[in-house]
């Protein structure tokens, strides 16, 4: 018995899952997310609300920004970490993602091996940001949320990134490896 | 025989699999290469890669999270 409870315990907390394990798991919350919410998925946005709180938290004024123009946007801006659903949906992620690394024993704090690696992670970090924000979202936001709503757009966001991710390969083989 | 050590400490996947096949590539038959990772998923992709190509590896934890994959490049029957 207790080697049948071990069995389970790797299966489902050691081992990686198959995808269509991950990607049916997936549909289903997303479903679930936007019928109790009635907005989709989006995880760059909240990140965008971060970022601006910190700002006004210096003083910053992204109220007066084109970007946050809209009612909804202006209401995100006078929440703040714990009052907004998109941030409070972020922290679950990050935090669901350290109950999974913790339960297969895998979780580590990784070193920064030297400046080439750090200065490719921050320069790739900013160019993504900027990204998600001049195409209104992320993988999740504009491609995982937009395709099930049937948004052409998101076909054209998913053709898009394959090239970026071909392109990208080219790069990575070149200057990383 | 020729036994290579590929630092690949602290780096992200595919990085430490993408090393391992240029460093084995320029080797004889019967080398063994060696990629010393924290990545725990560098495991599951060079040794699934390893399988496909019919190579024999074996896997050392050395440190708690850090491990020494041997890659031989020999093809298995």
């Amino acid at each position: 018995m207790k080697v049948f409870f071990t069995n389970i315990f790797i299966i489902v907390f050691k081992k990686t899952w198959p995808f269509w394990v991950g990607g049916s798991i997936l549909a289903v919350l997303n479903i679930l997310f936007f019928a109790l919410t009635q907005r989709p998925w989006k995880i760059t946005t909240g990140f965008t609300y971060w970022g601006a709180w910190i700002f006004q938290g210096f003083g910053g004024r992204p109220n007066n920004w084109s970007y946050f123009q809209g009612e909804q946007k202006m209401v995100a801006l006078e929440q703040w970490f714990y009052s907004n659903d998109l941030s409070i949906l972020n922290f679950g992620v990050i935090l669901g993602a350290l109950i999974s690394v913790l339960l297969s024993g895998q979780f580590k704090i990784k070193r920064i091996k030297n400046f080439k690696q750090a200065a490719f992670a921050l320069v790739g970090g900013i160019i993504m940001g900027y990204g998600t924000r001049i195409s209104f979202g992320c993988n999740i936001g504009a491609f995982f949320s937009s395709v099930p709503s049937l948004s052409f757009s998101g076909y054209v966001y998913g053709f898009f990134v394959v090239i970026g991710a071909w392109l990208g390969t080219k790069i990575l083989l070149k200057y990383l490896l | 025989m020729a036994n290579v050590k590929i630092d690949c400490m602290y780096e992200a996947c595919p990085i430490p699999l993408l090393k391992l096949a240029r460093e084995l590539k320029k080797l004889e038959q019967g080398d063994v290469v060696v990629v010393e990772t924290d990545h725990s998923c560098a495991i599951l992709n060079i040794t699934e890669w390893a399988e496909k190509e019919k190579f024999d590896y074996w896997i050392d934890e050395t440190n708690q999270g850090e491990w020494d994959i041997h890659v031989r490049k020999t093809r298995l029957k």
